[in-house]
């Protein structure tokens, strides 16, 4: 049974239609790169699955439970319940970090199992101080966002995220809010996490990044997936003129 | 200084008045005011110009005539007929008038949060309420700390106006003892209990933003 499952998904803001229609369907452990022009609605793409958008139509199921449901008059969304309980199994990191800046970072990590689990402090703070070690930042658990490097927020909202014990993890352009000496320390958290099999989609910007951590390959332009395929297919053998006028341009001139 | 000490006894009982009045609303208005915010942005259209209308009649009329209405007015008005005891009319008034001033500056700072601080509570399982609990307002208050300073320095000085339903306020107290004794003095006193309130406000909201320092965002 495929993990993610994501069937001629469409979307619309107002008059434009942003996805028309996309699918998507991966394995267990599987990562997958999500490369393409501004605007082309990666975002929106990664977005619509964790149900930060709603969809217009197009199915949507994540380890077969159904999150959305194309009827012949749209999309028909699950309960409630079914849905805090399926995108509770997907974390999420945001190209502006999107940080609690009115609490520590070590707040920030367990204020969701606080909440969201009923959890006490004491019970989580061994699991929050053990996420912030693995990105690095444990010396770091008693200051506010503010103090922080960019890099070092998003490893912090790495962590956060991962506190939660997600099955599936998305990164929405993590390093583009980035300088660009600051990714690197990024991008080797995400690549960890790859090799631990856990199972990711990244919309990014970093090409040598999205080749080197995916075994699958999204290139999506006008909201549509106009090419997908192995890092080594997508990178070497572009089918597509227009996925080859877009790789040259963004790695050609190097 | 010896007519000061003799009159000061006469002050300081209107200034108990005066005291419970501005306690009173502010702990009631504060919050009704937080909850008005979040029903000004609520989904429903009904309820979010419902609130709106409220508003726009709190703040388009004068608090004087509020005060008024409810003491005079209700009892007169077919099918309502409700008669409050001065202090009653009076608080009903000052709550109802400045929480619909509050939930404005509220609900600024409700919509000057960041959508992603939304996005990013979602993503970690919160509900509405949870995000608004403890992502949301706690952030808020922040912000709205000075124009709600500034509200609450206003409130201390309109508490002057339940003189029209013959309340023993500071001020009132004032009056009638600059009109018994024929002596003026009694008003520079009454200004300077009024400027060592604000003083002591000031300084507890200085004291608040120092505590919201600790971070920036």
């Amino acid at each position: 049974m495929a993990c993610i499952e994501m069937h001629d998904i469409h979307k619309s803001f107002g008059a434009g239609e942003v996805l028309r229609g996309c699918s998507l369907t991966r394995e267990r452990g599987g990562v997958t790169s999500i490369i393409g022009p501004s605007g082309s609605g990666k975002s929106t793409f990664l977005r619509c699955l964790c149900h930060l958008e709603t969809i217009d139509r197009g199915t949507i199921r994540v380890d077969g439970d159904v999150l959305a449901q194309d009827t012949p008059t749209g999309s028909r969304y699950a309960d409630a319940a079914t849905l805090r309980r399926i995108c509770g199994k997907m974390g999420m990191v945001f190209q502006q970090f999107n940080l609690f800046p009115h609490m520590t970072v070590l707040d920030n990590l367990m204020i969701a199992p606080q909440v969201v689990q009923g959890r006490s402090k004491e019970d989580i703070r061994p699991q929050a101080e053990t996420q912030l070690e693995r990105v690095g930042l444990y010396a770091k658990r008693d200051v506010y966002p503010s103090r922080l490097s960019g890099g070092q927020k998003q490893r912090v909202a790495i962590a956060r995220a991962l506190v939660m014990e997600p099955e599936i993890m998305l990164f929405d352009e993590p390093t583009s809010a980035l300088d660009p000496e600051l990714t690197g320390e990024v991008l080797k958290t995400i690549q960890r996490l790859a090799e631990e099999k856990m199972t990711m989609i990244i919309v990014t910007h970093e090409m040598n990044f999205a080749r080197r951590v995916a075994d699958r390959v999204l290139f999506m332009v006008d909201g549509t997936v106009a090419e997908e395929g192995t890092p080594d297919e997508i990178f070497d053998r572009p089918q597509q003129e227009r996925t080859q006028a877009f790789l040259s341009s963004m790695i050609g001139e190097r | 200084m010896e007519y000061i000490v003799s009159i000061l006894p006469t002050l300081l009982s209107g200034l108990i008045v005066t005291g419970e009045i501005f306690f009173l609303t502010i702990v009631l208005s504060l919050p009704l005011g937080v909850l008005l915010a979040i029903f000004r942005l609520s989904r429903l259209r009904v309820v979010r110009d419902a609130v709106a209308t409220y508003i726009y009649v709190m703040r388009g009329t004068p608090l004087m005539l509020q005060i008024l209405f409810i003491y005079y007015g209700l009892p007169l008005l077919p099918g309502i007929e409700v008669q409050f005891g001065d202090f009653t009319a009076a608080m009903i008034a000052f709550v109802a008038n400045y929480a619909a001033y509050f939930a404005e500056i509220f609900r600024g700072g409700i919509q000057s949060i960041s959508r992603g601080q939304y996005e990013g509570a979602k993503v970690l399982g919160m509900t509405y309420g949870q995000t608004m609990r403890h992502i949301i307002l706690p952030q808020v208050v922040k912000r709205v700390l000075a124009p709600v300073g500034n509200e609450t320095i206003t409130l201390l000085k309109d508490t002057s106006l339940v003189y029209v339903l013959a309340m023993n306020d500071l001020m009132r107290m004032t009056r009638s003892v600059v009109q018994r004794d024929f002596d003026t003095t009694a008003f520079f006193v009454a200004g300077v209990i009024y400027l060592f309130c604000t003083f002591v406000l000031t300084r507890l909201l200085t004291r608040l933003e120092r505590h919201y320092a600790v971070y920036e965002e």
